[in-house]
């Protein structure tokens, strides 16, 4: 990155000197990394070859756990269900926060509306689930009580297969507001100079949209939709408040990976097993987000090239 | 973020009336969409039992005269509960959000100057391992950091969810880095000429001139504690050292369970610091969003 | 001016974001503190429980006893949810509690693992000492593993059939004398259920995922066991426990295809069929909480309920007035035996982890809680069966629950049915769960589902086993 200089004298010294502040000065994160994500992650491929019940040591069985991992139907379940959950929610959210970005981008009382769409997403998700699954109440919840006053009788979402697991992405899109803001943001970056040559050309509110803003605003949506994916694999508070009484819902369906890996480390004995589930889940997010970049290659639009 | 245009700019005359007012329309449609869980949250929580878990729509107890009878009640039976002591989690939360956010601004301050300001031999690949931990999911190591703060005796105090804030997040880093990068470089070298040290720099120049930068990373750090439930689930053991996220959960399942008007009071009061924050900082939460997403 | 403006309200801000700062450091600094700093020169035992409310106010007032009959040792109690995981997580984390009330399905876990002390080898003083012939005998298994006693039993109770006797009298059906084999509930269930034209259903005769708290014991109305503890084979999948969620699932699909019952009532059946699954499951999502005058069984929306004693509690709390009877739950025809009922017991047992200080100290409360009286009073509040072999006349004659006669039979029953000892229970118990969902929403077949839980319960107990083996247990 930078330059490199020839290290004679008192040029070399200088260099070290510089070397020492700035390893100096990021220390505190040296440290930080070294402890809290290298020894950890170390610490948990090791124990992915080990059988440790947690209240005893660990012991070496070699590749057992990835080999019954294979076998486990519940490691595929919960696998299933977080990429179905992944798979549905991150475009369904990445639609909608677009499409109410735009509506903000051109709007009256934009700070308003965003404010209200944002506030939302600060709150904790203990809570937000608390909230939906009152209002998901399939006797007295709030949606069951509008949808009466129209003459809908609605079904009891959180008891319901089918509707459980859109109950929790509900609550996802709910909190996309941070997402929101960012491309508001984006959109207010686009030059005009680009819209009014669109004009020119003859092209409708549509045909813009599509042609000018969201080439301009694609290196945020790749930004979002990484971040937005590494965040929902790792789902747990949502579905495990909003299903208090039957794990994971009915049929299981919101039963995900970081709760089936919370439940083998602490309270089937199984940490060695739950560290095997870890490295499956760690390789996959690196995996989705490798194909996401590679995908992006191709449809992300950068300024300058 | 740079002034805003006026809200009715070149784009707004472009589209047709009739778009602009249905759009508008959408989105106050959105808004209360938005908004209602919370507002509902609130009204449910002004009721007794047997009204909040009843058919109707009122947004105020009946009889309304009752409402600030009722707001005592419920509020103070959350605040007062004998097994689940808010005001004891309240104080922890604030305890590990200070401590954590203190520590994580400062950090990440310094780490960012070093990534930003010194040309170090091994400051690319080391900025971009920084940015790769971004992609480790917390529950990859839960399990082995657990262990380490048992050896090292923290479990069972609130040690494992604020000391690691001491030592910098990654995130944070490379966003104070974007700002600094943004800072004009003659200031530092006028001050170096001046015999300036790092640390001098550092504190009278950079600091001064990113608090709007560090403001925000000190807010979403706030509110990444205030949130935090898995990390608080599975370090704390000890009921006196719960934090409020966790006392939610266990307020929700505690024997016997607990009446809607009742969790709604409680998540109101874990949610009402959240929303305040947000009225008194919103530019800084917006700016920070914007700063961090990488748009360049 | 308008800068001015702006400044102003940038002040003011600043000013309420000081404020608030100052707030939150005023209430670090003076707000409230948990128990943790206090200390008096006594041995200080910190008391972890599952327990809030009424049950726990209860055990506090043991606890003050205890700590007021001497001047050696300060108990602190501590409620906590999730009670088995987070002992386990601060045992293993090396900040365990001294004492922790579990369930006794945990103790094989604790016990097997070394995680907590067996109270045999704790007392010093032999008055101290739990002897297990004071118990109750169905007690006495719960207490024990491999032969050794872990466990003293705080409070235990048993599982039998409330019914609604207002209810039962509109059907004209005696629950007393004629509920005694599961085709007396069948048809029970199909005359007391009322579904409306349109497929409403307004109230539902019994329910077998109500209140969903044991869903791996309806086997033993059947003559279906779970482990068989000598091989550790998984008996889940035996023809009784396939014949038991047979007709768990009949009791969810009778809502759409009505009940096959002996002499079944048409134009009930019609209803029933107009009927359908996911409109039971809409009036279940109506059920309030246990706790609550919302309970199914106490607003009327159930007709019967398989509940332990405890639940006489939230009746005389909410509906004092419900005229209500217990019968021990129905068995099918070939197992009725009146003087030995069959039921689920469970007990809610005090350990001692390992690496406690003072486990003198703890056994001194242990035992302190084992008196008859402190047993008594525990399990008058909590409305249960007394624990201990010796019962006093002023405890039955003051206790709250009216069927207590029937859930100390259930109890003392030589076919009373207790929840395995073994260390797999956490995940056995899972396996469980999840069949009992899969078999009411309808996933598979109900024998499919109990063969491929059964496989996957002898696999839970092949695993636990196995890594026992690597510890050199048997």
């Amino acid at each position: 990155m930078e330059p490199m200089l020839p290290e004679s004298g008192l040029e070399g010294r200088n260099r070290l000197r510089q070397d020492l502040a700035g390893w100096l000065w990021v220390s505190p994160w040296v440290v930080g990394f070294a402890v809290f994500m290298l020894v950890p992650i170390a610490m948990s491929l090791y124990y992915s070859f080990t059988d440790f019940p947690l209240l005893e040591g660990a012991l070496w069985v070699g590749t057992d756990n990835y080999r019954r991992l294979l076998g486990d139907a519940d490691f595929w379940l919960t696998l299933r269900n977080t990429v179905i959950f992944v798979g549905v929610s991150i475009p369904v959210c990445t639609v909608i926060s677009i499409t109410i970005a735009a509506l903000l981008n051109r709007s009256r009382g934009r700070d308003f509306f965003q404010a209200a769409i944002f506030l939302p997403s600060l709150v904790p998700l203990a809570a937000g689930a608390i909230i939906f699954s009152w209002l998901f109440n399939g006797e007295y919840g709030l949606v069951n009580r509008v949808l009466a006053t129209v003459g809908i009788d609605g079904p009891p979402w959180l008891l319901d297969r089918n509707l459980a697991l859109p109950a929790v992405i509900v609550i996802g899109v709910w909190g996309i507001g941070q997402a929101v803001v960012l491309y508001v943001a984006a959109m207010q970056d686009v030059p005009e100079q680009l819209y009014e040559a669109a004009d020119l050309d003859g092209m409708g509110p549509f045909r813009k949209f599509w042609n000018v803003t969201l080439p301009m605003i694609s290196p945020v949506i790749l930004f979002n939709v990484i971040t937005m994916s590494i965040g929902a694999f790792q789902a747990f508070v949502v579905p495990f408040m909003l299903f208090d009484r039957v794990k994971g819902g009915p049929d299981r369906v919101a039963y995900f990976s970081t709760h089936y890996l919370f439940d083998n480390a602490f309270a089937f004995d199984r940490m060695g097993y739950a560290s095997a589930l870890a490295w499956v889940q760690l390789l996959i997010v690196l995996a989705f987000t490798g194909v996401v970049f590679l995908v992006s290659r191709k449809l992300v639009f950068y300024r300058g090239s | 973020m740079a002034a805003e245009p006026p809200s009715t700019g070149l784009a707004a005359t472009r589209s047709s009336r009739a778009t602009r007012w249905s759009a508008h329309a959408l989105l106050v449609v959105m808004a209360i969409l938005w908004l209602a869980p919370l507002a509902w949250m609130v009204v449910t929580s002004l009721k007794p039992a047997d009204q909040a878990a009843s058919a109707s729509l009122r947004l105020l107890p009946d009889p309304a005269s009752s409402t600030v009878s009722q707001i005592v009640e419920n509020y103070s039976g959350v605040w007062n509960d004998e097994a689940v002591q808010f005001p004891i989690y309240l104080r922890n939360t604030l305890i590990v959000a200070i401590l954590s956010v203190a520590g994580m601004t400062l950090s990440s301050a310094m780490v960012a100057y070093g990534f930003a300001r010194i040309p170090f031999r091994g400051r690319g690949p080391f900025f971009a391992l920084t940015l790769a931990t971004m992609m480790i999911p917390f529950p990859v190591i839960m399990g082995p950091l657990y262990v380490l703060f048992g050896h090292l005796g923290w479990i069972g105090s609130l040690k494992p969810l604020w000391v690691p804030a001491w030592f910098g997040g990654a995130f944070n880093i490379f966003l104070l880095r974007q700002f600094y990068m943004g800072l004009p470089k003659e200031l530092d070298e006028a001050a170096r000429l001046d015999g300036c040290s790092h640390w001098g720099i550092f504190w009278r120049i950079i600091v001064p001139l990113s608090r709007p930068a560090l403001a925000v990373v000190a807010l979403f750090h706030f509110i990444y504690v205030w949130n935090d439930f898995l990390a608080p689930m599975i370090f704390l053991t000890h009921r006196d050292d719960f934090t409020l996220a966790l006392g939610l959960q266990m307020y929700q399942s505690k024997s016997g369970n607990t009446p809607w008007n009742l969790l709604m009071a409680a998540g109101t009061m874990v949610v009402a610091p959240v929303v305040v924050l947000f009225f008194l900082a919103q530019r800084s939460f917006v700016r920070g969003i914007a700063a961090g997403g990488g748009r360049e | 001016m308008v800068n001015d403006l702006a400044s102003i309200a940038g002040m003011t801000r600043r000013a309420a974001v000081g404020g608030l700062a100052a707030a939150a450091l005023g209430f670090v600094a003076f707000g409230p503190r948990g128990g943790k700093e206090r200390s008096d020169g006594r041995i200080v035992l910190d008391y972890w429980e599952k327990w809030t409310g009424l049950e726990g106010r209860a055990i506090i007032r043991i606890v003050d006893e205890f700590n007021a009959s001497q001047d050696r040792i300060w108990v602190r109690y501590f409620s906590t949810s999730g009670i088995d995981q987070k002992t386990k997580v601060a045992i293993a984390g090396g900040d365990p509690p001294d004492i922790v009330g579990l369930w006794n399905p945990n103790i094989a876990g604790f016990a097997a693992s070394g995680a907590i002390l067996p109270l045999s080898d704790l007392a010093e003083r032999p008055e101290h000492a739990i002897r297990l012939e004071r118990y109750a005998g169905a007690m006495r298994p719960m207490m024990e593993y491999k032969g050794k006693v872990w466990a003293a039993v705080h409070t235990g109770g048993s599982v039998a059939l409330y019914c609604n006797k207002a209810h039962f009298r509109e059907v004209g059906i005696d629950p007393e004398t004629s509920l005694r084999t599961i085709a007396d509930l069948d048809r029970a269930n199909h005359l007391l259920t009322q579904v409306e034209p349109d497929g409403t259903v307004n109230r539902v005769g019994f329910l077998q995922s109500e209140p969903g708290w044991d869903n791996y014991h309806w086997g033993t109305f059947f003559g279906g066991e779970l482990v068989d503890g000598e091989s550790n084979r998984s008996l889940l999948g035996s023809a009784e426990n396939i014949a038991a969620y047979e007709w768990v699932q009949r009791g969810a699909r009778r809502f759409g295809e009505g009940d096959g019952i002996p002499d079944a009532d048409e134009s009930r059946n019609a209803l029933l069929r107009g009927s359908s699954f996911g409109q039971l499951q809409k009036f279940r999502s109506g059920f309030g909480n246990y706790d609550s005058p919302l309970n199914a069984f106490l607003s009327g929306k159930v007709s019967t309920v398989a509940q332990g004693p405890w639940l006489a509690n939230v009746i005389q709390a909410y509906r004092p007035d419900l005229d209500y009877c217990v019968v021990p739950f129905p068995v099918v025809d070939s197992l009725v035996d009146p003087e030995h009922p069959r039921g689920l017991v469970n007990a809610d047992v005090l350990v001692v982890p390992r690496g406690v200080r003072h486990p003198e100290a703890c056994m001194e409360f242990i035992a302190f809680t084992q008196t008859q009286r402190a047993v008594e009073y525990l399990s008058t509040v909590h409305c249960k069966n007394s624990t201990l072999a010796d019962v006093s006349p002023e405890f039955v004659a003051g206790h709250a629950n009216r069927g207590l006669a029937t859930f100390a039979k259930v109890a003392g029953s030589s076919n009373a049915f207790r929840c395995p000892h073994t260390p797999a229970w956490m995940q056995f118990k899972d396996v469980c769960d999840t069949m009992f969902g899969d078999v009411w929403t309808g996933k598979d077949a109900a024998a499919t589902l109990v063969k491929a839980a059964d496989a996957k319960a002898q696999d839970v107990l092949d695993q636990s086993a196995a890594a026992g083996r690597r510890r050199g247990r048997a």
